[in-house]
This record gives C-alpha cells, sequence and structure tokens, in this order.
C-alpha cells in the first residue's frame, strides 16, 4: 500500500504536449509515491504513451513542471531519467539480443580501467539483481535465446541494478502466459513492498484490480481522474472514465437489410497471433472489428488477404475457397486490403498518382504498359471517390485524407468488393474522415461487404452494422448495431465481467 | 546497491558456462561449421595429391592467408557495428602507396609506418563522419570512398607502382621471427588483439550492441556516432597494416592493389560468423574464413586447375559455406 505519510517521488503538474495538429495530452497532473502500484488507463490514443516518455524522458513537456522528490527537475534523455533513478520497461523488448543478461543489465554503465571492462563486478552487480527476481534462466547466453518473459526480467533487473526509484511498466503482460504474468505480479509486488514507485499500463482491468493500489485515467489526453483502491475501484467507474459519456448521436442511423454472405472466415488460427477465428461479412454490411491494440485484429486481416500465412481454417470469398497462399490470389478473389499504415504498405510515396492508383491493375498489352489509359483510368477512378487533383502529382505530396482516397481508387479500379479497411481514419482530419465514411457507405449499400478493424470508439458505433471484438487472439464478442454501446465495446475488449457478456 | 554475494546463482551459471560471455561459446559453436569445411577441404586435396600435405605446403598456405586475415578481421569490426567497409581493398592501396613513397623518401621506418597508419586512420575517419553525420548507408559511403581512395593512391603516385623499397623494410615487416614468417606473426597478433577489444572493451561491447540494437544503445547513453565512426577508423588503419605488409613482401608499392581484396576479406569475415545485420562476429572465424579461401586457392593451383575455374569453386565454396552458416543459425 502506499505509504501517504511519505512525500510523492516523481509529481508531473499541469503537463501539456502536442504533436503537429495533435494535442496529446492536456493539463494533466500526477504523483507517484514510493511503495505503490499506480495503474495508468485509458483507450488507445488516449495519452498514456505520451505520458510515460515524458516521464521516462523521451520527450519534453511543452507546459508543465516535473518534480523529484520536491525538486524541479528536467529530463532531457532517457539516459538522464535513468540517472535519475527513473527507469522503463518497455512494451517490446528493449536489450541488445546479442549480449547476455549481464551484459545488458551493466550496458552504458560499465565500471571500466582504461576502456577495459571489469567483469567482475559488471557480474556481482548484475547476478545480484537478477537474484532478486529468481531469474530462471542462464544470465550468460545471449538474451535473444530467452523467452519473452525472461527477457522482461532482464529489463526488470536492469531497472533494480539502477536502483530505480520508479519503475515504469508498459503493458508488461502483453505477450505473456497467464503463469507468467502471475510471477511478474508477484515481482512487482515484491517490490512495490521495497519501496519502489511502479507505474503499470495495462489494458486488463483484471490485473489492474488484483494490482494496483491507484487508478488513474487519461482520456482524450485529458485526466480524467484518479480512484484510490477501495469501493470506488470497480469496473463500472473505470469504465464509464475510460469511455466518457454516452453517443447517443449515432444510435438513430437505419439499419440496413443486408444481402447473401460475401466473406466468410471459418476457424482461422495462425500460431501465437490469433486463434480459431470464424465470422462473416454479408454484402451491404459494414463490420466493425474492435478490440485493444495486439488483440490479433490486423494479424487476422493480413490472414485473409494472405499476406502472413494461416495455420489452420478457411476463407470463402463470394462461394468458394480461397488458397490461402499469396496476396494475388485474394486481390483476384475481389478483396481489397486498405492497411493502416499507408505510407509503406499503401502507397509508393515518390510515384504518380496515375501509377499508385492503377497499381493493382496496370493497363497494359505484351507487358507494354499503355500511360494514356493509365492515365485515363486513374482520373476515373480518383473522380469516383472525389479526389479531384492532377494524377501526375506524387502520392507523398498529398494529405492523409486524399492518400487513402488514392487507396481507395487503387481498389476501386480491381472490381474488388469485399474491402477490408484497417484504422481506416488513422491520421486524417476530420472534415476528410466524413468523406471517407461517406465512401464507405456508398460501397457498402452498391453491395460490397466490408470488415473494418477501428480503435476509434465513435467510428466503430457510428459505421458498424455489427461489431466484432477480438481480446488476446480470440474473438469474444458480437453485436448488432441496436444492442452495441462503448460500454460492451470495452468491457469484451479487456475482459470484463461475465455479466457483460451476453 | 549493495554487493549482495551471488555465490549460489554464479555457481549455477558458472556450470552452463565459462566465463564472460557465451558470445565466446556461441562463436566457437559457429566455428565449428568453419574448421570443419578448412579439414574437409585440406582432406579432399590430400586425398587426391598425397603431396599437397606437407609443412611446406601449409606455411605457404597461411602466409598467403595472412592479409586477407587481416582484412578480414577489419571487416568483422565493421559488419558487426551493422556496417560494411568496401573501400577497404583501395584504404589498403593508399596507405600502402603513401609507406611506399615515404620509403622512398628516405625517412626511418618508423616514420614510414606511422605515417602509413595515419593515412588509413584518416581514410577510415572520413568514411566514419560520412556515415555518422549524414547517415548514408555505409553501403554507399564506402562505395563511393572506394573510388576516391583509389583515385587518390593513383595521384599521389603518378599511376606508376613505387619500386626501391629498401631491402630492411621487407626483413622487418615480410621477414622471419624465429623462422615464422613475420606477416603471419603480424597477423596473429592482430587476431589477439582484436579478439581482445571485442571480449574486455567498452569498445568492443558497445560496438556489438550498436550494432545488434542500435536504439537500445541510444537510450543506455551510449555514443553511437563516435562508436560507430571508431569501427571504420579500425577497419582502414588495419587496412594500413596489411598494406604495408604487402609493400614488404613485394618490394614495392603498387596504386592498383587491393581490388581483388576485398571480396575474399568480406567472405572470410561473413563465413566466420559475422552478421550482416549486425551484432555478431568472430574475429578466430574471420580467420579461419581466410584459411579457407587461401587453402582452397592453393590446392586448387597445386592441382594445376586453370584460374577460371578457380574463381567458380571459390565463388560455389563461399556459398556454400554461407548456407551452412545460415541452416546452423536457424537451428540454434
Amino acid at each position: 500500500m502506499a505509504n501517504r505519510d511519505a512525500a510523492p517521488f516523481l509529481t508531473l503538474k499541469g503537463v501539456s504536449k502536442s504533436f503537429p495538429g495533435v494535442k496529446a495530452l492536456q493539463d494533466v497532473s500526477i504523483e507517484l509515491y514510493p511503495g505503490e502500484i499506480h495503474a495508468l488507463m485509458g483507450e488507445n490514443g488516449a495519452g498514456k504513451s505520451t505520458l510515460l516518455k515524458i516521464m521516462f524522458g523521451a520527450y519534453v513537456a511543452d507546459h508543465g513542471s516535473l518534480e523529484l522528490e520536491g525538486k524541479h527537475a528536467i529530463l532531457g534523455s532517457p539516459a538522464h531519467a535513468l540517472a535519475q533513478g527513473i527507469s522503463m520497461v518497455h512494451q517490446e523488448v528493449s536489450l541488445v539480443p546479442q549480449l547476455s543478461a549481464i551484459q545488458n543489465i551493466v550496458l552504458g554503465r560499465e565500471q571500466s580501467v582504461a576502456g577495459i571492462i571489469d567483469w567482475k563486478a559488471a557480474r556481482t552487480e548484475a547476478l545480484a539483481a537478477l537474484r532478486r527476481l529468481d531469474f530462471p534462466a542462464s544470465p550468460y547466453v545471449p538474451v535473444g535465446r530467452l523467452s519473452v518473459a525472461q527477457q522482461q526480467l532482464v529489463e526488470l533487473a536492469r531497472a533494480l541494478a539502477v536502483d530505480a526509484k520508479v519503475i515504469i511498466l508498459d503493458e508488461p503482460t502483453a505477450s505473456l502466459s497467464s503463469r507468467e504474468s502471475d510471477r511478474l505480479f508477484e515481482i512487482l509486488r515484491d517490490l512495490r513492498g521495497a519501496g519502489h514507485a511502479l507505474v503499470y499500463v495495462s489494458h486488463r482491468l483484471a490485473e489492474v484490480f488484483d494490482l494496483a493500489d491507484r487508478a488513474t485515467v487519461l482520456r482524450d489526453g485529458q485526466l480524467v481522474g484518479t480512484v484510490l483502491r477501495g469501493p470506488d475501484l470497480t469496473e463500472k467507474t473505470l469504465i464509464r472514465m475510460m469511455v466518457g459519456r454516452g453517443l447517443d448521436d449515432f444510435a438513430n442511423l437505419p439499419t440496413r437489410q443486408p444481402g447473401e454472405v460475401i466473406l466468410e472466415v471459418k476457424d482461422l488460427t495462425r500460431q501465437g497471433a490469433f486463434q480459431d477465428v470464424s465470422f462473416d461479412v454479408r454484402r451491404g454490411e459494414i463490420v466493425g472489428m474492435a478490440g485493444m491494440v495486439g488483440a490479433g485484429r490486423t494479424e487476422v486481416a493480413r490472414c485473409i488477404v494472405s499476406a502472413d500465412k494461416a495455420d489452420a481454417g478457411t476463407v470463402r470469398a463470394k462461394g468458394s475457397d480461397l488458397p490461402l497462399r499469396s496476396p494475388s490470389d485474394s486481390v483476384k478473389a475481389g478483396i481489397a486490403f486498405l492497411t493502416e499504415d499507408r505510407k509503406h504498405q499503401g502507397l509508393a510515396l515518390h510515384m504518380s498518382l496515375a501509377i499508385n492508383a492503377t497499381l493493382a491493375r496496370t493497363p497494359s498489352r505484351f507487358g507494354f504498359i499503355n500511360r494514356r489509359r493509365q492515365r485515363q483510368d486513374a482520373r476515373e477512378s480518383l473522380a469516383r471517390v472525389s479526389a479531384r487533383m492532377p494524377v501526375t502529382r506524387l502520392a507523398g505530396q498529398l494529405s492523409g485524407g486524399n492518400q487513402q482516397k488514392v487507396v481507395l481508387a487503387k481498389w476501386l479500379l480491381t472490381d474488388s468488393e469485399i474491402f477490408i479497411f484497417d484504422e481506416p481514419t488513422r491520421g486524417i482530419d476530420v472534415g476528410a474522415k466524413a468523406e471517407i465514411y461517406a465512401l464507405m457507405r456508398e460501397l457498402a449499400d452498391k453491395g460490397a461487404g466490408i470488415l473494418m478493424i477501428s480503435s476509434e470508439m465513435p467510428e466503430l458505433l457510428r459505421m458498424s452494422d455489427r461489431i466484432l471484438v477480438m481480446r488476446e487472439g480470440r474473438l469474444v464478442g458480437e453485436m448488432g448495431r441496436s444492442e452495441a454501446s462503448e460500454e460492451r465495446v470495452v468491457s469484451y475488449s479487456s475482459g470484463g465481467e461475465k455479466t457483460w457478456q451476453k | 546497491m549493495a554487493k549482495i554475494d551471488a555465490d549460489p546463482l554464479k555457481k549455477a551459471a558458472s556450470d552452463a558456462a565459462p566465463r564472460i560471455t557465451i558470445g565466446r561459446v556461441l562463436g566457437e559453436w559457429r566455428q565449428l561449421g568453419i574448421v570443419a569445411a578448412l579439414l574437409v577441404t585440406v582432406l579432399v586435396f590430400t586425398l587426391i595429391d598425397r603431396d599437397f600435405f606437407s609443412g611446406y605446403n601449409f606455411v605457404n598456405i597461411i602466409l598467403q592467408a595472412s592479409i586477407t586475415a587481416i582484412l578480414a578481421i577489419a571487416e568483422t569490426f565493421v559488419i558487426i557495428t551493422a556496417g560494411i567497409d568496401l573501400s577497404i581493398g583501395s584504404a589498403l592501396a593508399l596507405s600502402a602507396t603513401v609507406s611506399g613513397l615515404l620509403l622512398l623518401g628516405g625517412f626511418s621506418f618508423p616514420i614510414v609506418i606511422l605515417g602509413s597508419l595515419a593515412a588509413g586512420a584518416a581514410s577510415g575517419l572520413l568514411n566514419g563522419l560520412i556515415i555518422t553525420v549524414t547517415r548514408i548507408t555505409p553501403f554507399v559511403v564506402t562505395l563511393g570512398t572506394m573510388s576516391i581512395f583509389s583515385g587518390l593512391a593513383l595521384i599521389i603516385s603518378g599511376g606508376q607502382t613505387v619500386y626501391g623499397v629498401p631491402p630492411g623494410f621487407s626483413d622487418l615487416l615480410a621477414g622471419a621471427i624465429w623462422h615464422i614468417p613475420t606477416p603471419i606473426v603480424i597477423a596473429l597478433l592482430v587476431l589477439v588483439a582484436s579478439a581482445l577489444v571485442m571480449k574486455t572493451t567498452k569498445l568492443g561491447e558497445y560496438m556489438i550492441a550498436i550494432g545488434g540494437a542500435r536504439e537500445v544503445a541510444r537510450l543506455a547513453g551510449i555514443n553511437v556516432a563516435v562508436f560507430t565512426a571508431a569501427a571504420y577508423v579500425i577497419s582502414s588503419m588495419l587496412a594500413a597494416v596489411g598494406g604495408m605488409v604487402t609493400v614488404a613482401r613485394l618490394g614495392a608499392a603498387d596504386p592498383t592493389l587491393g581490388q581483388d581484396l576485398l571480396l575474399p576479406a568480406v567472405a572470410a569475415a561473413v563465413m566466420g560468423g559475422a552478421d550482416l545485420q549486425g551484432g555478431e562476429g568472430s574475429m578466430l572465424g574471420a580467420v579461419i574464413g581466410a584459411l579457407l579461401i587461401a587453402t582452397l586457392q592453393a590446392g586448387l593451383t597445386f592441382l594445376n586447375v586453370q584460374s577460371f575455374y578457380q574463381q567458380v569453386a571459390i565463388g560455389v565454396v563461399i556459398i556454400l559455406a554461407l548456407l551452412f552458416n545460415r541452416l546452423q543459425k536457424g537451428r540454434a
């Protein structure tokens, strides 16, 4: 339990941080006491990562102040933060895979004489830290050979070795088995007992109830509040705080009558990513897919279009089984995949719109490209997505919204009827969002089937005829438009109580 | 933090691995493959012709391999940082020419050696600075400096081979110490020193960290630019060592030297366990790789195989050795 009499070790006061076009954090204050586990919660994009990075010196806040043990401080870099006793265990393991646990723990802080490392001192220091965690593997093998859980322990050991007073854990259980998680929790409780302040970020409500002494909730870059362990720390409170007020303004859209099944996914499994995912999409329907980052949604999409290999299961498009061998099969079957990462996977940024728009179907004869037709096709297709601009422009010069339109234009040219959108409006401003939504609706109304992966709650609730929810690689919930609510989606995706499920 | 006595874990761990790092164990494991390749090659040539198996022949092969070995070690330093040094042959030619001209100018041997090393250091510093400041990929940068260095070598020598190297210089670097040819001794010293740098110094440790996970190294407060540039300086200075030995052996400094040295150097380094993705490499492995290439060349020559066929055969063996490494790594 946090020691209320103690002074906070780290205090953030009124911290704000903006990025071009986005206010990532606004006026957020938080205190960390020695001997507490402080959960930091919020939906994707609520500003958790930004806050962590400010605590860890990777970002400097635009406004607000940071105090270490009551004294004003500026953390200019992660190395600086580390020297001040603030350490972070990253969501993705950040160790040098070729070096051993011992080498990683002392990396950058080696004691040396004339450049020659004192390995004896390094061993003593690292082994002491590892022993506190009952490190189960050899500290001498390259950490790249250890399991993710063991690698995480090495990161924790590094935090202990520098005697970090604040240890930030960013979704540490994301890739751990439940047994490994339990073991980690034991260790975290020990560390709390030893007086460390732990910041714990997790999407899993159960873990938070299990571990946290306090929970601070962020939403849209703002502090919603901090709840102490006790009667107030309930699932309902937390979900309400994370989600905010209801979104009734989207509720009164007409419900459509969907047509025949156009995409049918059955028992699709990819080891280590997701298991036994089955669902279908009908003509005229937009099916939303919700879930936290890492729940396996993008992985499912990538398997449907054979960008990754599925280990088991079938995908039927328009009534015939897909061979699931290579992406070109799925393109032929009329499946369009609009990736989340448009800049790398959706567009050739240094090429013209004409080339980009016709990339999936280039007009050619005997291998020679018909440039005139290419430009004409591109113009027509771009017109269909109401993106009227010269086809000679380079894709890299466009705004995010227009880039998404070009990607859509490309797929329209292939006569695709099944569209998979992964985060269709990420990085797109509000005006362009509405246009993208209108285009999606129009596609569906013309008989296409759409699967829309999204982390934005308003988008899911507004656009989807049905919502599927994934958690930890499994499809855990499905709801029709009329039964869908933000609370239900969040409780499914964070593993809420049984009573929340239908 | 208090230094807690860590005996139990230490004891358990020392059963698993002898000392310091598994890097060494893994290195030895990786070298198994190339050692096997070397032994098989020797065996095959011996089976074809008994006369191949002679002490005289082996000393010759090792002597032939010594320059390649030094360059392969140099290349390994750079590859460990996830870079590559294509300019290494040209840097050798440039510093060899510098040493030839200094010798011709009548300077004392220490001055000649320092001058040649300085030329190497300057070449490496240029590579390192361009790479760390502009962040252009090492492949392209050293491709450019490869041309620059060989051009400079031709300019300062007027395009002519520099003759008239004093016999004393040849005795110094290409003679013999206790009946062992000096180039072999030099290569051995370079090997031991380089292995020690990798195992015991911050320089070696940080080069591995930078090559293995650049961002992790940066976040750990390591000056990535300095240690990256250091690898290129070391590489070119070792090229200078190779250059001087070559000059001593030939008794002349040819500004077009080194063109043929790049391929065997990179091949030996990679066969010896250097990972082009960075973070891994073995100095001993690089040397054994150089020995393998020299053995192939010597053996094929011994069997009177035409040099055109030799080139093909060497290429095939390099690819086979790398394939073996790849399979070995996949299993590990």
